[in-house]
């Protein structure tokens, strides 16, 4: 086994940080504070290369691996989750599915411009009626002659308020089993007849733009098609296995950035003439903390790792955003508990930390979705064994 | 043609700790580009593409400055190909014996236009290697460089001083120390990263180390004694008004409209 990160993934964590640092984290209380979508950051995420992470060279993007990427996703959770998750969901929402199911024709038309921030992606899955139970989905792409008419709606759509390029899943059929009857679509926001609605007013990620799109008779040209027809619930569901590694990376940014507030307030915050720190109870919970990041980090690189190397790798996924989901909610709250009062309010980071901390036990798939994809693979794996 | 910049891989200043006695602590510092020559490489890439030369870095010191983590990341600035010069007896020295090194490299070189390096290394902090370094090549050497303009045939170097801004031409080669403010400091993306890997590299053997002339140990200058002023902060507004009060007092600031 070897835990060391290569020199190039060592460079990109430094790198990320010291970009997040100088240009992410100055704006972070603010942009939450007005639940102001921050636009002006996509030219600089696109100059340093973060959002075309998987684009090959040759469409103008970095081409890293997978560990890379989750890397980067942690060090902007840290400061910042809202900015993390934008670029999560361009990246491994919008810009990996067309990058494993697209066509030559469609990489070439969309993957460089997506890499340089000029048209950022989003995911259309989730629908009013059909939130985790994907198949349950209403919408459809009803075949004509020479393309499709799509109808329906969609909700939570990360990235809605600004992408241009969407990836679109609706129903080309009611025949056969339900998740045979999904196709996925690329649709561009300037489509005649697709509208996007108000964005949401959340707990957390507030400056994240999750608005509703809404697609009334929307024609989309045959080569709008990504993959194959009836090929859709497969690219979705692949693509939330590789999305699922970049939120549990999300989690444990947040959940790696709220600890180290909190061991910077245990050693300055003095009370009974000592620094908190040297107090048995507050030490407690920083070493749960920490051992909590270290289990979680160790699960969401070997998932990323696994991704990487082309192994199957949907339960090491949903168990790194079972945990890390989970873990970023308890150490964000332990954050709050060291902060004491303080920590209740939005002087302090960690306030907002506890809040974006809940989305990553509920999107790209809730902790129970996560617990029902681990259970049916250890069923099976453990079938096959015997 | 080619725009050299002189590098150090140094203690990381984000890690150095100020002892008791005010002096620095880099022992337990990460290695990284000092931050004063990433400064240095901003500027130099920027002249390289004027002059439509080859940008090359060029670092002397330890075993560790030829690491493949210490080039790439020296590579991943924006230069385009590194020389180091990287033996034991480099690691850790004084700025005469670092000078006569890296004016060894430049010769090795050929072509050589401009050397470029940063205000000071970030640990020593001496701010003598580019003026020995000069004299080594026999060039003029200037420093507090904000940044060079080339227009045809001619160099113009714009200094930020004390006084105000001085522009000189200057005839190359000539060695240019940059001000420590004279390009913003970013962060490497992600291709710059990834592109690193491919660059080339070229370790030089030295033959023969300079005179040394170690510096022993460097401590701040005796300043007044802190008085221990203490604020009372729970109303902000009058702890604002004390602040101002103190700071005015020590002549710190000065009333509206008035000058120091």
């Amino acid at each position: 086994m070897d835990f060391q990160l290569t020199d190039e993934q060592t460079m990109i964590r430094d790198a990320v940080r010291q970009f997040a640092e100088a240009e992410v984290a100055p704006m972070a209380a603010e942009i939450d504070r007005e639940h102001r979508t921050p636009l002006e950051i996509i030219p600089r995420l696109a100059e340093q290369g973060l959002l075309g992470m998987f684009v090959p060279a040759e469409y103008g993007g970095a081409a890293l691996d997978q560990l890379s990427y989750i890397i980067a996703v942690e060090e902007l959770a840290r400061v910042c989750a809202t900015t993390s998750v934008m670029v999560e969901a361009h990246n491994s929402l919008a810009v990996w599915p067309i990058l494993a199911y697209g066509t030559d024709a469609q990489k070439e038309a969309l993957l460089p411009a997506m890499a340089a921030g000029e048209a950022m992606g989003a995911f259309g899955l989730t629908e009013p009626g059909a939130g985790t139970d994907v198949a349950a989905m209403t919408s459809t792409a009803r075949p004509v002659d020479d393309g499709y008419i799509l109808n329906g709606q969609k909700v939570f759509i990360t990235g809605g308020g600004y992408a241009k390029t969407f990836v679109v899943f609706a129903k080309t059929t009611s025949e056969g089993p339900a998740h045979r009857q999904i196709s996925a679509f690329i649709v561009d926001r300037d489509t005649a007849g697709f509208s996007v609605g108000e964005g949401e007013r959340k707990m957390g990620i507030r400056a994240s733009s999750t608005p509703p799109l809404m697609f009334s008779d929307v024609y989309l040209p045959k080569d709008a098609l990504l993959g194959r027809e009836g090929q859709g619930f497969e690219i979705a569901m692949k693509t939330l296995d590789g999305g699922r590694i970049g939120i549990a990376a999300q989690g444990l940014g947040i959940a790696q950035g709220a600890f180290e507030a909190s061991v910077d307030y245990a050693n300055q915050r003095v009370q009974f003439g000592r620094p908190i720190g040297s107090l048995q109870a507050i030490q407690w919970i920083l070493a749960d903390m920490s051992t909590d990041i270290e289990a979680g980090r160790l699960l969401t690189d070997r998932a990323a790792w696994l991704e990487g190397n082309g192994e199957p790798h949907a339960k090491a996924a949903a168990q790194a955003k079972l945990f890390c989901g989970q873990l970023a909610s308890r150490v964000a709250g332990q954050a709050i508990q060291v902060h004491g009062g303080n920590g209740y309010t939005e002087a302090y980071p960690v306030e907002r930390a506890y809040r974006d901390a809940k989305i990553t036990e509920i999107y790209e798939g809730t902790n129970e979705v996560q617990r029902l994809v681990i259970a049916k693979q250890v069923l099976t794996e453990r079938r096959v064994g015997a | 043609m080619i725009v050299a910049v002189a590098y150090k891989w140094a203690g990381d200043a984000q890690d150095a700790v100020v002892r008791t006695d005010g002096t620095v602590d880099f022992t337990r510092a990460k290695a990284v580009v000092s931050d004063y020559d990433a400064v240095a490489i901003a500027v130099g890439r920027k002249a390289a593409d004027a002059l439509g030369a080859e940008l090359v870095g060029i670092c002397v010191g330890g075993p560790d400055a030829a690491t493949p983590m210490a080039t790439k990341s020296a590579l991943s600035r924006g230069l385009d190909r590194v020389v180091v010069s990287a033996e034991p007896g480099l690691g850790g020295s004084g700025p005469t014996r670092t000078a006569l090194a890296l004016a060894d490299l430049v010769k090795g070189l050929g072509d050589v236009a401009v050397v470029f390096a940063g205000d000071s290394s970030i640990d020593l902090g001496a701010k003598m290697v580019p003026a020995v370094l000069g004299g080594a090549l026999g060039w003029p050497t200037l420093t507090d460089v904000a940044g060079i303009e080339v227009v045809g045939a001619q160099t113009r170097v714009v200094r930020t001083l004390g006084a105000g801004v001085q522009e000189l031409k200057v005839a190359l080669p000539a060695v240019l120390a940059v001000a420590t403010d004279a390009a913003a400091l970013k962060a490497p993306g992600m291709k710059d990263v990834m592109a690193a890997a491919r660059k080339p590299v070229a370790k030089i053997e030295v033959t023969e180390l300079g005179p040394e002339g170690d510096i022993v140990t460097t401590a701040p200058l005796d300043g007044p004694a802190r008085r221990g002023i203490k604020i009372d902060c729970s109303d902000p507004v009058s702890a604002a008004n004390q602040l101002i009060e103190s700071l005015r007092a020590d002549g710190v600031l000065t009333p509206a409209g008035g000058r120091r």
